[in-house]
């Protein structure tokens, strides 16, 4: 069924606002000559910013699998961990934190999360777990205790629930494990199964926003404060608000500036954070296309499943460790040569190592530099049995910078970059000839020149020089820049202004749950100013998202996304 | 024992299927962007080995009288179902305790030998006498008497061959790694010097399920493992590695049972890659070492699924021996060779402190 009317009987008071109407409005692109930059073009002169110009939508999201997971572990343990694998969600505006907002619920996801949410609970009240879970023992195991599943049920409502129950509610829960009890002579069982239901009751797993009227801007409305600790979890934790965010929640501090920077800033400095950085980084790199990548194992026999999982795993190592823990710019992730390798990579690198994952640092003649260059980005960007110059330029463009590449048409000849026969021996030759259609050429000129420079890796990130025994020129050129290898594309990369600016647009739409377009363009452009004045720290970052006026300030007036996915893609 | 036979992988078409043949529109020419030979050194971790034998379909060719019985069949024959009234200790018990304790003089059943003449393996001593065998490629003086002995029993053969293989490569105490040091060529070499080792890592498979990546690394065992630490001077002849004869313990655990394989003699003819390397192993295997070996790895119920009876065996064994003579003028040893792969790897030397502490420093060469 569709969340929404998933929703109707839990949320008929709640209105869910405009995202499905939003997706429809894609947004056209002009021409196929220059890149777009997603809507922020449509928007010219100076302008007062107006309510809507420095606030986000009210979102109702479906909790990922991750969230469920992360908020699990904190409230019951890493000990409690059920295999949850919810659905895929639908990328929308480059995110899946975005596609979140409009997901549909079909009966066999229903059937999931109650199958998790039964794992979940029975493993909290299981001999072993009850010990240190229940902070209270019945006084009889065999029948009903309404006092001690009182206790038990407050504590981990609030923590699931992202707010504190009301006194009718929480008698509901503690009456059906009472009944529960009775019903079964056990007063665990009893327990398990209100939990269970607690677990998988839709104002759990979907992530809905209350509002009220902001005082300080009249007529303006801004995310209650419970809403707003769990919009700062989900974005800075992926996970829902631990106790000390709830507990400033019900003191107010959330809406007063001071408190929210001590908050956002406990966040910030919590061991948690990785998990928020690695999710919002796995969503914008698009690493749920690790879920399915496969290599022609005759082709590259030393990529196997082991890479796959590994080369995800050490892009996202490098990124918190240059940008959390080291702090480093963000722009320096795109050159720097320091990373981390596991056994499997180390093989694919030829690369001696000792054993699981270990920092490793390329040395200066070494062609590997940067983010570019990890097998996470050229062998995810590139076909099963070779490398695809489109492919990774593509990927720069509309991952990294922002900007959408128009899908080919339809009735596109392929055959000159996909004859195995083909007299052109490298890709530069296939594409050349590919670019003699005029129809092709203007989208290619937009990725090719960027995604040859990478050719000097096959399609499993493997270095080469030669390409069926020709030398292969990786020379390029990023929007006027030219190079003549990849760690001139690197430092051009490093360069770009739409580098930075995409990753602030990505974290504000990541952060609130929406697409970010010409609605929004004087908080990204305070953003972007922010950013910029901090060095490009992504911590910097994070906390202007989180501390922004639009984070917490919501729209009653639903606006127009554009939905580029819909609108990207071009020959592969 | 001082002589160098002609490299007998020199020609082998065997070793030609190491060449990886161009897929259609793979991306061939690809480089590593760092050299496997360094410091002068380049390591191998195996990943096959197999009873160096000739097989030819149904076994006709190389054994003409069939296949071998094994403790089952023997039996039967031994005990008749229509005999007189039998105890425990006076048969089953009586036949485990001559596996145990085989003696020649003792044991009557039949046993069929392999016959050549066509067999690999390496020529050990550089003679070629009368019982020697000639290699696939032409090479005569192959000294392989240890062929004669499991040619014609199942255990040796095909699956059984795969089994031991997975005990090589699933089993860490079985990791046997070389590191050939001093090499300045890997196509030709007059001087390099080979030394084993036991690995302590975990094996890659590659994506096809059948070889390994080159490439990955495999931390030294300079503790536990000394025992298996030999060395061998060598040269490389157009690719193919061969040493000069020394004698090595092997690691050999089969199923849940450790042991190892002293092998008396032992020399290297092996063509090199970069990626891989394939050829012999061949020696003289120390009989007492072996038959121990094979009872505490396979009990005789393993044994009866491939036919495979210990005491007969050890007379073939004592029989065919042809080296390393006791002091009575016994031989003690038996001529044989292993079938080897193996896949490059990179060596993780353990740190001076840590061998200290292990009871064992690198070797004197490194």
């Amino acid at each position: 069924m569709l969340l929404r009317h998933f929703l109707s009987r839990t949320f008929l008071s709640q209105s869910f606002i405009s995202a499905g109407a939003a997706t429809a409005m894609a947004l056209a692109l002009a021409s196929c000559s220059q890149p777009s930059t997603e809507g922020r073009v449509a928007v010219t002169g100076p302008a007062a910013p107006s309510i809507s110009s420095v606030s986000s939508e009210r979102r109702l999201r479906l909790m990922t699998s991750a969230q469920y997971l992360n908020t699990l572990a904190y409230v019951f343990g890493p000990n409690v961990r059920p295999d949850a694998r919810f659905a895929p969600l639908q990328r929308t505006d480059g995110l899946l934190s975005v596609g979140t907002s409009i997901a549909g619920v079909t009966a066999g996801q229903m059937e999931v999360y109650q199958k998790t949410a039964a794992s979940v609970a029975a493993q909290v009240v299981n001999a072993e777990n009850r010990k240190f879970l229940i902070p209270c023992a019945p006084k009889s195991e065999t029948a009903r205790d309404d006092e001690c599943a009182r206790v038990f049920l407050k504590k981990v409502s609030r923590l699931l629930y992202r707010r504190p129950l009301d006194d009718k509610r929480l008698d509901e829960w503690v009456a059906q494990a009472g009944a529960g009890a009775e019903r079964l002579k056990d007063f665990y069982t009893g327990l398990g199964s209100a939990l269970e239901g607690m677990l998988f009751n839709p104002q759990v797993l979907l992530i809905s926003e209350r509002l009220e009227a902001d005082p300080k801007t009249p007529g303006a409305m801004r995310l209650d404060s419970y809403a707003l600790a769990a919009r700062l979890s989900f974005f800075l934790w992926d996970a829902a608000p631990d106790d000390l965010l709830l507990k400033a929640a019900e003191k107010g501090e959330l809406q007063t500036e001071k408190g929210l920077a001590a908050s956002v800033d406990r966040m910030l400095a919590s061991s948690r954070l990785e998990f928020g950085v690695r999710a919002f980084f796995d969503d914008m790199l698009q690493f749920d296309l690790f879920d399915t990548l496969a290599k022609d194992g005759s082709i590259y026999p030393n990529f196997t499943a082991t890479t796959v999982l590994d080369a995800r795993e050490q892009t996202l190592r490098t990124i918190v460790d240059q940008l959390i823990i080291k702090k480093r710019d963000y722009r320096d992730l795109f050159t720097t040569r320091e990373t981390f390798l596991s056994p499997s990579l180390a093989a694919l690198y030829r690369i001696p190592t000792t054993g699981g994952w270990v920092p490793y640092e390329f040395p200066a003649d070494n062609p590997r530099m940067g983010m570019l260059t990890q097998i996470s980005f050229l062998a995810g960007h590139a076909h099963p049995g070779r490398s695809s110059a489109t492919l990774r330029g593509k990927a720069l463009r509309e991952l990294l910078l922002c900007q959408p590449v128009p899908r080919p048409p339809a009735n596109v000849d392929f055959s000159a970059v996909e004859n195995p026969k083909s007299t052109h021996r490298t890709a530069r030759d296939r594409v050349t000839a590919h670019l003699s259609n005029p129809v092709c050429a203007g989208c290619h000129k937009i990725t090719d020149p960027i995604g040859l420079a990478l050719e000097n890796f096959d399609g499993a990130g493997r270095y080469r020089t030669t390409e069926r025994g020709s030398p292969i020129d990786a020379s390029g050129n990023l929007d006027g820049k030219a190079f003549t290898d990849v760690t001139g594309l690197a430092a051009a990369l490093h360069d770009h202004p739409a580098l930075t600016t995409c990753v602030v647009k990505r974290a504000y739409a990541y952060g609130t749950g929406g697409p970010a377009d010409a609605n929004n363009r004087a908080t990204l452009e305070s953003l972007d100013k922010s950013f910029a004045a901090g060095g490009y720290r992504i911590p910097g970052l994070l906390r202007a998202v989180a501390t922004s006026k639009a984070f917490s300030q919501i729209t009653t007036t639903p606006t127009a996304t554009a939905d580029a996915s819909a609108a990207g893609g071009v020959a592969k | 024992m001082k002589h160098m036979p002609q490299p007998s992988l020199l020609a082998s078409g065997l070793l030609l299927a190491l060449t990886i043949a161009p897929t259609a529109f793979a991306q061939s020419g690809a480089q590593d962007s760092a050299p496997v030979i360094r410091n002068r050194s380049i390591a191998y971790v195996m990943t096959m080995e197999e009873w160096a034998m000739h097989k030819t379909p149904g076994a006709k060719a190389e054994c003409p009288n069939g296949m071998n019985e094994g403790p089952r069949e023997q039996f039967k024959v031994l005990f008749p179902e229509n005999g007189p009234k039998r105890t425990v200790v006076g048969t089953q018990l009586a036949r485990e305790a001559q596996v145990y304790f085989p003696t020649p003089e003792t044991e009557n059943m039949p046993f069929r030998e392999a016959v050549g003449p066509v067999v690999p393996g390496i020529n050990l001593d550089g003679k070629v006498d009368a019982d020697d065998f000639t290699s696939p490629d032409g090479v005569k003086g192959i000294d392989n008497q240890f062929f004669r002995v499991i040619g014609c029993v199942s255990s040796y053969r095909d699956v059984a061959a795969l089994m031991v293989t997975k005990w090589r490569v699933d089993n860490s105490f079985n990791r046997v790694v070389i590191e050939l040091t001093d090499v300045d060529d890997l196509g030709s070499d007059n001087d390099v010097t080979v030394t084993t080792y036991r690995g302590l890592s975990a094996m890659l498979p590659d994506a096809t399920g059948s070889g390994y990546m080159p490439g990955a690394s495999q931390k030294l065992d300079m503790r536990f493992g000394k025992d298996f630490i030999s060395s061998f001077k060598g040269k490389i002849v157009d690719g193919v590695l061969i040493t000069e004869p020394g004698d090595y313990l092997m690691p050999y655990q089969a199923l849940a049972n450790v042991s190892t394989l002293l092998f008396r003699g032992l020399k290297f003819e092996v063509r090199l890659s970069q990626d891989s390397a394939e050829g012999y192993m061949g020696g003289y295997l120390d009989i007492a070492s072996w038959y121990a070996q094979r009872q505490q790895s396979i009990s005789t119920h393993h044994q009866s699924y491939g036919q495979e009876s210990s005491p007969t065996v050890y007379k073939a064994l004592t029989r065919l021996a042809d080296g390393y003579p006791d002091q009575a003028g016994h031989n003690t040893a038996i001529s044989g060779a292993l079938h080897v792969r193996f896949t490059q790897v990179f060596v993780d030397h353990p740190t001076r402190a840590t061998a200290q502490a292990g009871g064992a420093a690198a070797p004197a060469n490194r």
